[in-house]
């Protein structure tokens, strides 16, 4: 099928590309060469360029961060606000512990919703690229087009429905509706790759003697670990960044996610800017990190399906 | 049980806990939105009972709303616009094999990746009156006389900072998707251009472009999805003054700390059907130009 030979040119050229230094060196007339490096340092600056400042400010003084012009570089270079931040000696030590406790909560939440999701998503998927059953194509497209639906169509209702349960301010209220949120999107990358393993490896399972629960845990499980790999990691990286779902399904800090709790350090007002700089940085640490050492599976899940 | 038997009732017990969680979590909630629009919900002040468009006549007299509701048209406008056309950009920019472009790749994905949240704290100390780095910069290239305020005095600056926040976001979505399309075109019909003495701008406008529409078409529908659901920048760099609010944040506003449920949904409502009208019609005109290319 033409189209499925195109996702999987797609998939093999951006994986070559996530793959590193591999590629052929610039090559073409200097100056359109120029011009692309050109291109290639604002491309670079654009995306870095907050990001360091946040380094830039955690790492001063506040002397040193509250200054006219502006220091590009920390001088002094001290590490004082994440020593208060993460409570390693100085003062802060309310802000530490809130810190500490939220990071944690964060990572409760959305590991969770990633498991469940990325476990429901595998049965499902394998179902809708696989088996044959009643309604399937009903069912499959309205779960898919769940994906456009805006926050907004649910945000009440989930916090009338965890309220009456009295789940609010509870893990499972968080991680339940993060799993019915991302759920869509995990299917939709799991459904993309399963379509992707030749349907013999199956088969042969099959002429074994090998029931479709088997072949799929046996076979195209380990197949697809790639695929698993994106839904996992997209699902965590959402989760993580959850802001107005936990904002009204979490009271306090016992719940509360690290998105959350910046939040309200950037609202007090009386934080100085080198620590809730800290703070952020601390904060988008866990995701800067997976993003950078999985990014070709992140490239591989927001391309899924996007070639028709 | 026999095996067939299992074996007729296995995909119904493969898709039995996603049916669950979505029908009780997405449609439920979704259909619960569209019934109670048109109720008075005020859980301080019961009791519930039916007003017909009453909440929707409300919305439309009460001037913070209206006013959402024309900034985020011009959040949309400038979200879509902007992620689309520097998603392009980077991704024409990326379209060769160099060198380390896994290692850029991976960099502009950071912002992707990054809660919005976090961002909107440090784009905010970025745009700070005294100590921000974006007049001090300005100031040095004496591009601005004085310092600025930034946000919260001019309506439009204030909007279209607070949207540069999200599109920096999204970019990378955009950027990949278009990419990943640019990618999969044909190197022959590149290179037949080349020996038919085609410059770069013409073999962008009459090869890439047309065979990129579908994956525009994507790049734009999912930058309208989310900047017509724009909340957390707003919420950091404008808090819930009228001046930049959002019809999310007013949606926040209205249920959680007015608590007029029914106006609450009301708004969810609205916004529901025009997401879902917006995005068909998109689709629906870059599909059809695709076609038509």
């Amino acid at each position: 099928m033409a189209e499925a030979g195109t996702r999987e040119r797609t998939a093999r050229a951006l994986n070559q590309a996530a793959a590193g230094p591999a590629g052929r060196a610039l090559s073409g007339r200097p100056a359109r060469t120029l011009g692309r490096i050109a291109a290639i340092a604002v491309i670079l600056l654009w995306s870095l360029f907050p990001i360091y400042w946040a380094l830039n400010t955690s790492l001063s003084t506040l002397s040193g961060a509250d200054s006219t012009p502006a220091h590009y570089l920390p001088a002094p270079l001290v590490a004082t606000s994440y020593r208060q931040a993460l409570g390693l000696g100085g003062a802060g030590a309310g802000t530490s512990a809130q810190l500490w406790r939220s990071l944690l909560n964060s990572a409760i939440e959305s590991g969770a919703a990633m498991v469940l999701t990325v476990v429901i998503a595998i049965f499902a998927a394998y179902a809708f690229a696989r088996l044959r059953f009643a309604f399937k194509r009903t069912i499959f497209v309205s779960v898919l087009a769940t994906l456009m639906l805006p926050a907004y169509a649910t945000l009440i209702p989930l916090y009338r429905i965890m309220a009456s349960l009295g789940l609010v301010n509870t893990y499972i209220a968080v991680i339940l509706v993060y799993v019915s949120g991302f759920l869509p999107l995990a299917i939709w990358i799991l459904y993309n790759y399963f379509n992707t393993i030749p349907l013999e490896l199956e088969e042969a399972a099959a002429v074994d003697g090998a029931s479709p629960v088997r072949a799929l845990l046996r076979v195209v499980i380990p197949v697809a670990t790639p695929g698993i790999a994106a839904a996992a990691i997209i699902t965590f990286l959402l989760g993580w960044a959850q802001f107005l779902f936990p904002l009204i399904l979490t009271t306090d800090i016992s719940t509360q996610p690290v998105t959350v709790i910046v939040a309200a350090l950037n609202q007090q007002r009386i934080v100085p800017f080198t620590l809730l700089m800290a703070c952020g940085v601390i904060a988008a640490a866990i995701p800067a990190l997976l993003a950078l050492a999985l990014n070709r599976y992140i490239v591989q899940g927001i391309t899924a399906g996007s070639i028709k | 049980m026999s095996a067939s038997f299992r074996r007729r009732i296995l995909p119904y017990v493969l898709i039995s806990p996603l049916v669950v969680f979505i029908g009780a979590l997405s449609f439920v909630p979704t259909a619960d939105t569209t019934v109670e629009a048109f109720f008075r919900v005020m859980p301080l002040d019961p009791p519930t009972r039916f007003t017909g468009l009453g909440n929707f006549r409300e919305l439309f007299t009460n001037p913070v709303i209206r006013t959402s509701w024309v900034n985020t048209a011009v959040y949309v406008a400038i979200g879509v616009v902007l992620s689309v056309v520097l998603g392009t950009a980077m991704a024409v920019a990326l379209q060769r094999r160099f060198r380390f472009r896994g290692v850029v790749l991976a960099i502009i994905i950071l912002p992707w990746a990054l809660p919005a949240v976090v961002e909107a704290v440090i784009w905010n100390w970025i745009y700070n009156p005294t100590f921000g780095v974006l007049n001090s910069a300005l100031h040095s290239l004496h591009a601005i006389g004085g310092y600025h305020v930034w946000l919260g005095l001019d309506r439009w600056l204030t909007i279209v900072l607070i949207e540069i926040v999200q599109v920096w976001q999204i970019t990378p979505l955009s950027a990949l998707i278009i990419l990943a399309a640019l990618q999969s075109i044909q190197p022959d019909l590149y290179e037949a251009a080349r020996v038919d003495g085609a410059g770069p701008v013409a073999t962008f406008r009459r090869i890439s472009l047309p065979l990129i529409r579908p994956a525009l078409a994507i790049a734009a529908v999912e930058a309208l999805v989310l900047s017509l659901n724009i909340f957390d920048q707003v919420y950091i760099l404008n808090g819930i003054a009228p001046l930049g609010s959002s019809v999310m944040l007013q949606t926040y506003v209205t249920t959680f700390s007015d608590l007029n449920f029914g106006g609450g949904y009301a708004l969810s409502l609205l916004v529901t059907v025009a997401t879902a009208v917006l995005s068909m019609a998109a689709l629906a005109l870059l599909y059809r130009r695709a076609e038509a290319a």
